[in-house]
């Protein structure tokens, strides 16, 4: 493929992917909110094969093809498994309405790009242009992770901001060394497995998982 | 003096061809759903019978009654010729550029509200009021969504727009493309009433946006006003079709090219229909509450649009 295409694509496929955190702010079913980090996902792991394509970096398809199978496949299945056993379907109340939360998801977008705008002013990357979206896609994950009131929706705020890192560093860098990125693919898992043991211990306790609830926890 | 026939021509063309756009959906999305449905060129039908009907008019309604569906006819008319259908550029291009095309389809609107609230009847100031409250957030986003795209082309002419995405097609794989295509192609299913936004197929219901303003309308306002809205649906179809895929638009005058041109554009049309009545199909209603934050979503993706193309230029 020609090399003008490589900085187009990348910024196409990274706008894509902040699309889908875009539309998690959006949606309020749980499933909703898994089948968009899924389908986030899968486009992230095609941004890491392009990546490995056009930076000649073959140990990026090694990383690519891990993604696919831990986060498309293997953390969607868990955290689906997970909705249907604790039973919750919406994330009824969050603490920032939806309309107000898109707001501030754009907010947090352009503020990505300002405080962006001195690295792709000397970057000589062909992939400067999509940085600021992946730095607006870590913003985007950590306000779901504070404003959502399910364990689930703050588990899946956290793989978004986890897969906004991903981009960023695969973007700005070519990708981390394969045995760093395998290292932080394991202590994801093992983040979500804890989460996973959490939230039942969280259900068990008080029949729900609006964390609202933990503020107390003395009966 | 052949640029003005073609003008002339293309308004002409997308006046004929828009019932049969909406009669397109109506009967493919009945096909999808296991019915036999009624054939797409249903809707000359339907608006032939209304031509001949009397108009009723309500004792208590205004001159303003009478006069809002030519109003919103005429907006419609007026706008396909400011946009690029399937020749660019034209001479009307000069008279009125995006701008002028917002604000001509909300002029429309904005009197077909006018004429919902006229009569004085409770679906008819709901309808309107609804009505309002989608166009506050939609308008924007439309003027947002092109205006990325104007940025990119350094001007807000549409056909100049179209022009220079053929020069440099690189320009069409950019953040600020794809998100203003999706904010747009929300607000077009806003606007033109669609799922999961309003349903188009409904006359009775609580939820009913677009077809509750038109509820004291009769015989050849009625007409009018079906055939603005079809129109309507034309203009949104061939912004997204023209500005952000705009292969296929002939450039110059040469009759080869525009035989060429127009089948493209309405195979671009008939793609776009198939894919809305799919959406339609699979998609339910969105609660009337809902609708706001949707729009929402969309009037962001066109402000990323506009921050991404004007910060990366």
């Amino acid at each position: 493929m020609d090399e003008t295409l490589f900085a187009p694509l990348t910024t196409l496929g990274a706008s894509l992917v902040l699309l889908f955190g875009v539309v998690l702010l959006w949606r309020r079913s749980l499933n909703a909110y898994i089948q968009a980090f899924k389908w986030q996902s899968v486009i992230l792991s095609g941004v890491f094969f392009l990546v490995g394509y056009f930076g000649h970096d073959p140990e990026l398809y090694g990383v690519g093809v891990a993604l696919l199978g831990l986060k498309v496949f293997f953390i969607p299945h868990l955290l689906g498994r997970l909705r249907k056993r604790v039973g919750a379907d919406h994330e009824i109340t969050p603490y920032v309405n939806i309309a107000t939360s898109l707001l501030i998801g754009g907010m947090l977008v352009l503020l990505a790009y300002v405080l962006m705008r001195p690295v792709v002013t000397v970057s000589t990357l062909p992939t400067r242009g999509a940085l600021p979206l992946a730095l607006g896609l870590v913003f985007i994950g950590l306000f779901v992770l504070i404003t959502r009131k399910k364990a689930i929706t703050q588990v899946v705020g956290f793989l978004v901001m986890e897969n906004g890192i991903a981009l960023l560093a695969v973007l700005g860098t070519y990708g981390i060394p394969l045995i760093i990125e395998m290292g932080v693919f394991l202590d994801l898992l093992m983040g979500i497995l804890v989460m996973q043991v959490f939230i039942y211990q969280i259900q068990d306790t008080f029949e729900s998982i609006d964390v609202d609830r933990l503020t107390h926890l003395k009966h | 003096m052949n640029a003005y026939l073609l003008e002339l021509a293309q308004a002409l063309i997308s006046l004929a061809v828009a019932p049969l756009l909406v009669g397109f959906i109506g009967w493919l999305k009945a096909r999808l759903q296991g019915r036999r449905g009624a054939p797409p060129w249903q809707p000359y039908f339907v608006l032939r019978k209304l031509f001949s009907k009397e108009v009723i008019v309500s004792e208590h309604a205004s001159w303003l009654f009478r006069f809002a569906p030519y109003v919103v006819f005429g907006s419609g008319v007026a706008v396909t010729l400011l946009i690029p259908l399937f020749c660019v550029p034209l001479p009307f291009d000069a008279m009125g550029d995006l701008l002028m095309v917002v604000y001509l389809m909300l002029l429309g609107t904005f009197f077909l509200a006018l004429a919902g609230l006229d009569p004085g009847t409770a679906f008819g100031g709901m309808g309107a009021s609804r009505e309002m409250t989608v166009a506050a957030i939609a308008e924007p986003t439309i003027a947002l969504a092109i205006f990325s795209l104007a940025l990119r082309a350094g001007s807000t002419n549409l056909g100049q727009i179209v022009v220079n995405t053929l020069a440099d097609p690189t320009v069409a794989l950019n953040a600020g493309h794809l998100l203003a295509f999706v904010a747009l192609f929300v607000v077009t299913l806003a606007e033109t009433g669609r799922i999961p936004i309003d349903n188009p197929s409904t006359h009775l219901e609580l939820t009913m946006i677009h077809e509750a303003m038109i509820l004291e309308h009769s015989g050849r306002h009625l007409a009018l006003i079906e055939w603005a809205s079809g129109l309507k649906l034309l203009i949104f179809f061939s912004l997204l079709a023209n500005l952000f895929v705009p292969w296929g638009v002939a450039t110059t005058l040469s009759p080869v090219y525009l035989l060429i041109a127009l089948p493209i554009w309405i195979g671009k049309l008939g793609l776009l229909a198939v894919v809305v009545a799919v959406l339609e199909t699979r998609l339910a209603k969105l609660r009337l509450f809902r609708v706001p934050e949707l729009l929402s979503m969309s009037f962001v993706l066109a402000l990323l649009a506009v921050i991404s193309s004007f910060l990366l230029r």
